[in-house]
């Protein structure tokens, strides 16, 4: 869900990817490079995302990664899920 | 469809590009510290290790694309297996039926393969086809050498053409240190081997000066005869070998497995030197055989119209007149010409062994059907639960695969064994020598099959959609399932009234084949068969003197009984002779209808040793072979045919298309004389003394004494006349035999197939029955409690039993008679639609099918109400 929140408003590379959920977290949450790559390619196959090679600003070649139509299916149902899930954590841990 | 390198190419280039990804990944956040205003090499070093193990990495990433479905695939494979190991049984049966179906598809296949499907041994096979006249001289198409010089000069339609001569069987001497040894020489054109696309293995090919009339002799040995002979040493090139007494040189060794365009043997090929300078008509009497190549674009039926005109040109200046009407142009692709006698029985025999796999598919699919009714509720759970309809199937198609794959794995050594049996047992035809093997070929189908089967029975269970109300264990929802199932039982019942009926003609067939008079008989007859050698007996007075020579001594063995001697004896065919060359005098020329008169040479005894009738008038006496009558005996259907209701006793006939006339002295019985089904009308001539004879020869005795005894008597009598001379011994109810090989083989082989497809069958019943009745068990026991007698319950089982038989039934005799048409050419005094066969067929299908509905309809009876009811 992470990952693909990050690609939400922009198309981003791996790496991009890692310092967006890096600075948006301020440092809480870091994305292993070790667990990034699967997940994007496993994402790629359920079409979740589209990936193709473009150039960064600094002139590097990447592979640049683009939400789908169903990825963003899935990160709104995920997002509710999410939310629904916190509340009920927060619910309890309210009422403990 | 992708190649297997494409494929890798492919996932060579996104390999690459996942290590590209990461790689700029890493150089990325390489910049990225940089700019932070890290060195160079902390930067690097730091970069790598925040990006932890990039192999591992990249497993991982390729370990995504490793298709999926291989991990389910593997995941299935492990329940499956878990599944059926808690019910043993079931799956015992099922991978045993599905091995003995496969495996027999498999060997069966085995033997076919070489003759319907497999390439034969030549490059561009297809464009092979063999050419020549056909009539009624031979069984296949010929041609002589004046007509093929013309066609081979003037023709359009091939790439090349080739001939060559037909020998009979060991026709020449190899001397081997000393001895003679009898080879298969075979004389062919020059381009012979270029036209076939064959090389020798060493040496060289024939030259065209090599194939000049007069050139110095050349040959080329085949590779078993250099193996054995000449130790396999390749400095047997260039040496000189005495063939006939002619000095030849070695000039190459044919490669291994070469196979003569007509199958027949060769152990050593010479150039056969047409000359085409001699007269015409003395080249239209030299038999060839001739092959070509056609043209990449030319079709068979092209190239047919274009030799029309050739043909109709060179069948007049070579064709006697009164064969004219009765020859045609043959062309026919090689293969055609190969198979021919046993294309029939071939793809009877394929269709038969498919029939049984499809029984032995409905039946597997039937006990999954069971099976599946059993675990409805696991599968409604799974569904419940999430699985997707997909993976259900694939699940259960899965499933299915597991036990085709280990049913195949089995079926391999049921196909090896059977086609081992099948090797001994086969006729010559039906087996190619060395080439029919269990092979990659035959792996691979019984693979196929394994997996075609799989889908076949996996796609009944599969297909089945898990419903809620299972859930809830209730049976409410078996109808539609129940009804698949007695589908099933009926299309068993149907291929397998197929088979028996089948069965039961092929039997028919070779019964009356083996209880058929055959006019004369073998039983107590030993036949010494032999054939001179041109090279040594040249002169006709020669041979006529050592056939004198070796009669006298043949008749004086002690104890030979009777004694008889002829150039060739049924049940072989003789050379036939076209009825155009046969005149009567004082009557109308004899018209031809395309059949041709068998014709022997024989000695007085001949009728008598043989046992064969002699109906009116009498037999050959001794005293008339000094005469210059030339006295004639004729079977009674040529008799019948020449003069209907006429006395044929003394009536004159010419046999040679001159005007020799010969008295007609009797008429003898026929019998049957070409193979064992045929009576072709037959004339019979004295061995004069004078009368140039063919050189080959059959000894005949009808004796008490045992085979071993005569035949060393006739080796010591025959070596004292010429001891060169090889010759072969038979007892005549072999050489009968050998011609019941094939209807013996493949009446043995339906036979086998329908006593499994018809337990197959019984087996399927009597699951669909007991599975009816257990899931009736409560209604039944309503029934009883409600005063329904056990015997009620019983006939209302049989009685859906016979419907569904019936059904099948029915369905059976409209496919035999559709399908035994087909093979009417294998059978023998049986026609096809035989109602006696098929009446034993569906008497013996109904009995199997009481058996099978007799203990669930006993069952049934046995229900207790109480128990029945308290089930639930």
């Amino acid at each position: 869900m992470l990952i693909l929140k990050s690609l939400e408003h922009r198309d981003n590379h791996g790496f991009g990817i890692t310092l967006h959920v890096q600075t948006v977290s301020e440092g809480l949450l870091r994305v292993e490079e070790g667990s990034l790559y699967p997940a994007l390619h496993r994402m790629e196959k359920e079409k979740l995302i589209e990936g193709d090679w473009r150039t960064t600003e600094n002139g590097r070649k990447a592979r640049f990664y683009a939400l789908t139509a169903t990825g963003r299916r899935r990160l709104a149902e995920s997002e509710d899920n999410w939310t629904s899930v916190a509340k009920g954590v927060r619910k309890l841990l309210r009422f403990a | 469809m992708k190649t297997p390198w494409a494929w890798l190419g492919q996932r060579r280039g996104r390999e690459s590009q996942w290590q590209d990804e990461l790689d700029s990944h890493l150089a990325m956040r390489q910049e990225w510290l940089r700019a932070g205003g890290v060195p160079a090499d902390e930067a690097r070093r730091a970069a790598r290790k925040q990006f932890g193990n990039r192999l591992q990495t990249l497993e991982d990433v390729r370990a995504v694309h490793i298709e999926r479905w291989l991990d389910d695939f593997l995941q299935d494979a492990r329940l499956a297996v878990r599944g059926f190991r808690k019910s043993p049984t079931l799956a015992a049966v099922a991978i045993v039926t599905i091995a003995v179906g496969v495996g027999a598809a498999a060997a069966i296949f085995g033997v076919v393969d070489p003759l319907l499907f497999r390439h034969l041994p030549y490059p561009n096979d297809r464009q092979l086809v063999s050419i020549g006249y056909f009539g009624p001289v031979d069984d296949n198409e010929f041609n002589v050498v004046a007509s093929y010089l013309d066609w081979r000069r003037e023709q359009t339609a091939f790439q090349s053409m080739t001939s060559m001569r037909p020998a009979p069987a060991l026709n020449c001497d190899l001397m081997a240190e000393e001895t003679p040894l009898r080879v298969n020489c075979v004389s062919v054109e020059a381009n012979f081997l270029r036209m076939l696309g064959i090389r020798p293995a060493i040496g060289r090919d024939f030259t065209v000066e090599d194939d000049q009339p007069h050139a110095p002799p050349v040959a080329l040995l085949s590779f078993p005869l250099w193996r054995s002979n000449y130790g396999g040493d390749a400095r047997v090139v260039g040496r000189k070998v005495t063939v006939d007494d002619v000095r030849v040189t070695v000039v190459g060794v044919l490669p291994e497995g070469f196979e003569m365009p007509q199958l027949g043997a060769a152990d050593i090929l010479m150039p056969e030197q047409l000359d085409a300078t001699r007269p015409r008509q003395a080249n239209a009497s030299g038999f060839l055989r001739t092959f070509a190549r056609l043209r990449p674009d030319v079709s068979i039926v092209q190239a047919r119209a274009q030799m029309l005109p050739l043909f109709q040109q060179t069948t007049q200046l070579d064709v006697p007149k009164e064969l004219r009407s009765e020859v045609r142009l043959v062309i026919r692709s090689l293969r055609e010409r190969q198979i021919h006698d046993v294309k029939l029985a071939s793809w009877m025999l394929l269709g038969a062994v498919l029939a049984l796999l499809l029984l032995v598919c409905a039946n597997v699919a039937n006990l999954l059907l069971a099976r599946a009714a059993a675990r409805r509720r696991e599968l409604a759970v799974r569904a419940a639960i999430g699985a997707g309809r997909a993976r259900l199937i694939r699940q259960l198609l899965t499933e299915s695969l597991v036990l085709a794959l280990a049913g195949g794995l089995l079926g391999c050594g049921v196909a090896w064994a059977m086609l081992r049996t099948l090797i001994l047992m086969a006729p010559e035809g039906l087996l190619r020598a060395g080439r029919t093997a269990l092979d990659g070929r035959v792996l691979l189908f019984a693979l196929a099959a394994s997996v075609v089967a799989a889908l076949l029975f996996g796609m009944a269970p599969a297909l089945e959609r898990p419903r809620a109300e299972s859930l809830a264990g209730s049976r409410v929802a078996g109808a539609s399932r129940t009804l698949f199932r007695r589908f099933l039982v009926a299309a068993q019942v149907a291929i397998s009234l197929v088979l028996l009926t089948g069965a039961s003609l092929f039997v028919r067939s070779f019964w009356k084949l083996q209880n058929e008079p055959l006019g004369y008989e073998p039983e107590h007859l030993l036949t010494a068969s032999f054939t001179l050698r041109a090279a040594h007996y040249g002169p006709q007075a020669s041979q006529s003197a050592f056939f004198h020579d070796l009669e006298a001594r043949l008749k004086q063995i002690p104890g030979g009984g009777l004694f008889a001697l002829s150039d060739s004896i049924p049940p072989r065919g003789s050379m036939g002779r076209p009825y155009s060359n046969i005149r009567i005098a004082q009557h109308p020329p004899v018209a031809p209808d395309g059949g041709m008169v068998e014709f022997r040479w024989v000695t007085p005894g001949y009728f008598r040793t043989m046992g064969i009738r002699i109906v009116a008038g009498r037999t050959f006496e001794e005293s008339e072979r000094a005469s210059g009558d030339s006295p004639v005996i004729l079977s009674a259907s040529l008799a019948r045919r020449f003069f209907g209701a006429e006395n044929p006793l003394g009536q004159q006939i010419a046999l040679d298309g001159d005007a020799h006339w010969c008295p007609i002295v009797g008429v003898a019985a026929d019998t049957r004389n070409n193979g064992l089904t045929e009576s072709d009308p037959e004339y019979y001539r004295l061995r004069m003394d004078n009368a140039s004879l063919p050189r080959g020869g059959v000894a005949l005795f009808r004796t008490p004494l045992s085979p071993a005894t005569l035949e060393r008597w006739v080796r010591q009598e025959v070596a004292e006349v010429d001891p060169s001379l090889p010759v072969t011994f038979q007892a005549m109810p072999e050489r009968v035999g050998r011609f019941r090989d094939q209807p013996r083989f493949v009446a043995t082989l339906v036979a086998s197939f329908a006593v499994f497809g018809l337990l197959l069958a019984a087996v399927g019943l009597y699951g669909v029955l007991s599975f009816l009745v257990t899931q009736q068990t409560q209604e039944i026991g309503v029934r009883m409690a409600l005063g329904a007698r056990p015997r009620d319950i019983a006939v209302q089982i049989q009685t859906h039993a016979g419907a569904w038989t019936g059904i099948g039934i029915v369905a059976g005799v409209l496919c035999s008679l559709a399908v035994t048409r087909m093979v009417k050419g294998l059978l023998f005094g049986v026609a096809p639609d035989d109602p006696l066969s098929l009446a034993a067929g569906i008497a013996v299908l109904a009995l199997t099918a009481v058996l099978a509905a007799w203990i669930p309809s006993r069952r049934a009876a046995r229900v207790d109400p109480m128990v029945a009811l308290r089930y639930e």
